[in-house]
């Protein structure tokens, strides 16, 4: 056999990267750099950027560490879109390339800009420690190590998936609500607080739902799922938000944020008439106070607009709602025996 | 800065461990945390397969005295006897310390820590938590010292110890994020960086940090080394990564092929076939290699590991991980094609001499985990040790420093040490004449050292290897840092990480000539068997005037008797 029957040929392309660039300490805004390199089939995203590095320009400046997509230092916007650099394959990006062989690479979003691709992780880390994102054990700490607190496998899968999360902050980058507002919670933030709260070893649940149904709290949360689309370990991200709030109604019920007012103002209107009475909604979850003070200025323009709600007596029941109201009782009435089983247990 | 009661340097699974652990020991000293990286990036989190402790949750009659006896057998009876009674009688109670504290861990029936099989153990004692051990046991240390209030000092590149005399004041280290040059003066101070296979480069394993920074400092500053030539390999590596394809694959029946399509492992291990120790398999691995009967590609020569004739059903249900990694890292589904494979460096068993509470011989100077040797792993470490060492050895490390810290008031760290130190690394950036660039002598070291000294050493090959390493250092007082701004500049701590790994590749090259014999993961093809006789002893480097200086040290036995390593 001679040499060249064994020699494994790859497919070879020139791939365009087009980089986020922004060193502080000369560029007074971010550009753009193209890099046109030639690569074979099978190469990471991170490879390529570690090739432009070591080949092209030094300067070029990202996060790398095991390069084996545990350790979560390489995550970017790849083609607009948050995800590890080291687990995506160039040729699968270059499928979903709107320019033909160019592929977009920039920082994550969210999060403050450091240089080029690398941003400031502490404000993540900020808020762990804000909301308590630790087990604080039942146990004092003179007695650890003695014996085991006794786990079943069930109650350990509560928590597993959650526990893969490795803080990439990949959805922390396509949070919708936080690009309103840097202050809210964040998704990987309430997912570790949701592990916490459900791990039975832990003795501050309701400390830490306290803080998290507070302002910028989970309630913020607009259930666009974009966190969960872009997870790069498949965590249901939103089942642990959802989680948190199911749980804060349950133990702390209805009346202490806008967030769950707001839910039990639905439920009443979707009940009583089969669609929203949207006039006096602010009215009913932040109250007429914070409504006044918010919301007269938007309500004297949305008049002058004539793209005011109609007043609650002409909001006609929907057609069909004595029916509707049937199911609407049969389906709370599945939702209380839910809750009696859960608490009963 | 003020004075620091204890500066760890390094947030990995020993560094982390020991903040914890001096916090609770006195929650009034003032303690630092130095890290390269965030801590919850650490390489501890690619440890997926567990921590052994003879817990007899599983398996009812597992003893401490089994793992002491698995441990001391699978270290080739290199490991010091005192030291593994340490490591393995510490297990149980440091396992149920971290379930107390919030680790999450896989349950048996009974409710109890699950426990499985593991390479070289008598007894199913290898805890873990799905395939994810190592990463959830650094999240919960991570959590943990967020907690008590830990301050870290995150990327933070350390450069090396402030001495007075011949004791340490601290630590002096760049802001990666600022690049400026800080000192952090120090009672005491514990290395816990992790290995230093990286140096073997795309023939390894490793996170690309792993470069022994602290090693090599503590080496600079004229504290001895350990056993250094002990290397572990693993026999299959992704071809272009190096990245670990678990035993996993051979285990539901994978299939190792050369380029003639044989199944090579017939030569080698005829009833064992793909099974056959660790070891065994890399060097039967690298033979084929050597030998020709590999696979060619830019990326290296490369043999085949075929999962094909196993079915899309048996991949998908029981090796989905390892599909993932082919498809991220190789761009090949095993479904429909083989996976190119070959060994790759893994874990150094080497690091800096300690005793069994992580002294080194400079007073106030501690070593913890990978970066230290006590040493518990020997020649070769058990799979599932690695987890336990660092925890054990990270948490008496801690505790020690917390009780020393108390008395001792070094003289402070003095503005021109940091100015000089500045001085020396941005040299880099402004010379001149400096041409050589910082990857093209990082990949040849990775070069030099696998091909010589490597899985099969010989004596011309170490000798080759050896000059090679000296002219690289050469080469290396050329190179040029082309990145010249302070900013998070990665260039330049990279080159500093090159400068780490050429130290260390001497005394690795060093040891592995000066010992004649093979020994566990040391395979010397002039020198085929273990000579107890002569080499029944720790090998010690020392820097002086440059170089280093080798030096002896007797194992400590105990109720073990030397015997023959069989499996």
């Amino acid at each position: 056999m001679t040499d060249s029957s064994k020699q494994h040929i790859e497919e070879k392309r020139d791939v365009t990267f087009r980089v986020h660039r922004f060193n502080p300490q000369v560029d007074s805004k971010p550009y753009f750099d193209d890099y046109t390199i030639k690569l074979e089939k099978g190469i990471t995203v991170l490879r390529a950027l570690n090739y432009i590095k070591e080949h092209v320009d030094a300067s070029l400046t990202f996060r790398a560490f095991c390069q084996a997509g545990i350790c979560g230092s390489c995550a970017m916007r790849i083609n607009n879109m948050s995800k590890l650099a080291c687990t995506t394959q160039v040729w699968d990006e270059l499928e979903r390339t709107r320019e033909p062989n160019v592929i977009r690479v920039e920082p994550l979003r969210n999060l403050p800009l450091i240089k080029d691709l690398v941003v400031e992780m502490d404000p993540l880390v900020g808020k762990m420690q804000q909301f308590s994102n630790w087990v604080d054990s039942k146990m004092p700490e003179e007695q650890w190590g003695r014996k085991e607190f006794l786990v079943s496998e069930e109650e350990f899968r509560k928590y597993d998936k959650a526990t893969d999360c490795i803080l990439c902050a990949s959805c922390v980058s396509e949070c919708t609500i936080l690009r309103a507002n840097r202050d809210y919670v964040s998704p990987a933030v309430l997912l570790k607080s949701y592990r916490m709260n459900v791990d039975s070893r832990d003795a501050s649940h309701e400390q830490r739902l306290a803080g998290l149904v507070g302002d910028h709290g989970v309630w913020d949360c607009t259930h666009c799922y974009r966190c969960q689309e872009t997870c790069v370990k498949h965590i249901p991200i939103m089942d642990a938000i959802h989680g948190i709030r199911e749980d804060a109604i349950e133990r702390r019920g209805v009346k202490d944020t806008s967030g769950a007012r707001h839910a039990e103002a639905f439920m009443t209107d979707i009940g009583k008439k089969g669609k929203l009475v949207e006039a006096t909604l602010p009215i009913r979850t932040n109250g007429v106070a914070w409504t006044l003070k918010n919301l007269l200025p938007m309500a004297f323009k949305m008049v002058i607009k004539r793209r005011t709600p109609p007043p609650p007596l002409l909001v006609k029941s929907t057609s069909g709602i004595e029916q509707f109201r049937a199911e609407f009782r049969e389906m709370s009435g599945h939702v209380a025996k839910d809750h009696e089983k859960k608490s009963g247990e | 800065m003020k004075l620091f009661d204890i500066v760890i340097v390094g947030g990995g699974g020993a560094g982390l461990y020991a903040a914890m652990e001096a916090m609770k020991a006195n929650p009034a000293l003032n303690i630092a945390v130095l890290s390269k990286i965030y801590p919850n990036r650490s390489h501890t989190s690619a440890a997926q397969g567990g921590a052994n402790a003879a817990l007899a949750n599983s398996a009812k009659d597992d003893t401490v005295e089994m793992h002491i006896f698995d441990t001391i057998k699978g270290s080739d009876y290199l490991a010091d006897q005192d030291a593994v009674e340490v490591l393995c009688s510490e297990a149980p109670k440091i396992i149920r310390e971290l379930e107390n504290m919030g680790t999450p861990w896989s349950r048996l029936d009974d409710k109890t820590i699950a426990q499985r099989p593991f390479g070289g153990a008598g007894r199913p004692r290898c805890c873990y938590c799905a395939d994810k051990t190592g990463h959830t046991i650094l999240q919960t240390l991570y959590e943990q010292c967020l907690r008590k209030g830990v301050q870290f000092f995150n990327e933070y590149f350390a450069l090396d110890l402030s001495l007075d005399g011949s004791r340490s004041k601290g630590i002096i280290a760049m802001n990666i994020k600022t690049g400026k040059v800080e000192a952090f003066p120090a009672r005491t101070v514990i290395f816990a960086t992790g290995g230093y296979a990286k140096m073997y480069w795309n023939r390894s394993s490793n996170a690309a940090g792993n470069t022994g920074d602290g090693q090599a400092i503590a080496y600079r500053a004229g504290i001895p080394l350990k056993d250094m030539e002990f290397v572990q390999f693993h026999p299959t590596g992704l071809r272009k990564s190096g990245l670990l394809v678990t035993e996993g694959a051979r285990g539901e029946g994978g299939y190792l092929v050369n380029a003639l399509g044989e199944r090579f492992m017939s030569r080698y291990a005829p009833e064992k076939m793909e099974l056959g120790p660790r070891d065994l398999v890399s060097r039967s691995l690298e033979t084929e290699i050597l030998e020709g009967r590999g696979f060619d590609s830019p990326a290296g020569k490369y043999l085949h590991l075929d999962l094909r004739h196993l079915g899309a059903d048996l991949i998908k249900s029981r090796l989905p991980q390892i599909r993932e990694m082919c498809m991220y890292f190789e761009g090949v589904d095993p479904i429909d094609e083989p996976i190119p494979v070959r060994p790759t460096a893994h874990y150094s068993m080497g690091g800096i001499d300690t005793d069994n509470f992580g002294r080194t011989v400079m007073e106030g100077v501690y070593a913890a985990g990978e970066c230290g040797c006590v040493s518990v792993h020997g020649a070769n470490r058990l799979g599932g040790n690695s987890l336990l060492d660092i925890l054990v050895f990270g948490r008496i490390a801690g505790r020690a420093a917390a009780e020393e810290a108390g008395g001792f008031n070094p003289s402070p760290i003095l503005d021109n040490e940091v100015a000089d130190k500045d001085q020396e690394i941005r040299s880099f950036m402004r010379s001149k004449g400096h041409y050589e660039r910082y990857g093209t002598l990082r990949e040849e070291l990775g070069q030099t050292l696998g091909m010589n000294v490597g899985i099969y050493r010989e004596s011309s090959k170490i000798h080759r290897g050896i000059e090679e390493i000296a002219a690289l250092k050469e080469r290396f007082s050329h190179v040029r840092v082309f990145d010249t701004g302070d900013v998070y500049n990665t260039n330049l701590v990279q080159v500093l990480e090159l400068r780490n790994m050429l130290d260390l590749a001497e005394t690795v090259a060093a040891g592995a000539l000066v010992r004649e014999e093979s020994r566990g993961s040391h395979t010397r093809t002039d020198y085929p068997t273990r000579d107890d006789i002569n080499w029944h002893r720790h090998t010690t480097y020392t820097l002086m005037n440059g170089k280093p200086v080798l030096g002896f040290k007797p194992v400590s036995m105990g109720r073990y008797e030397l015997q023959e390593r069989t499996y």
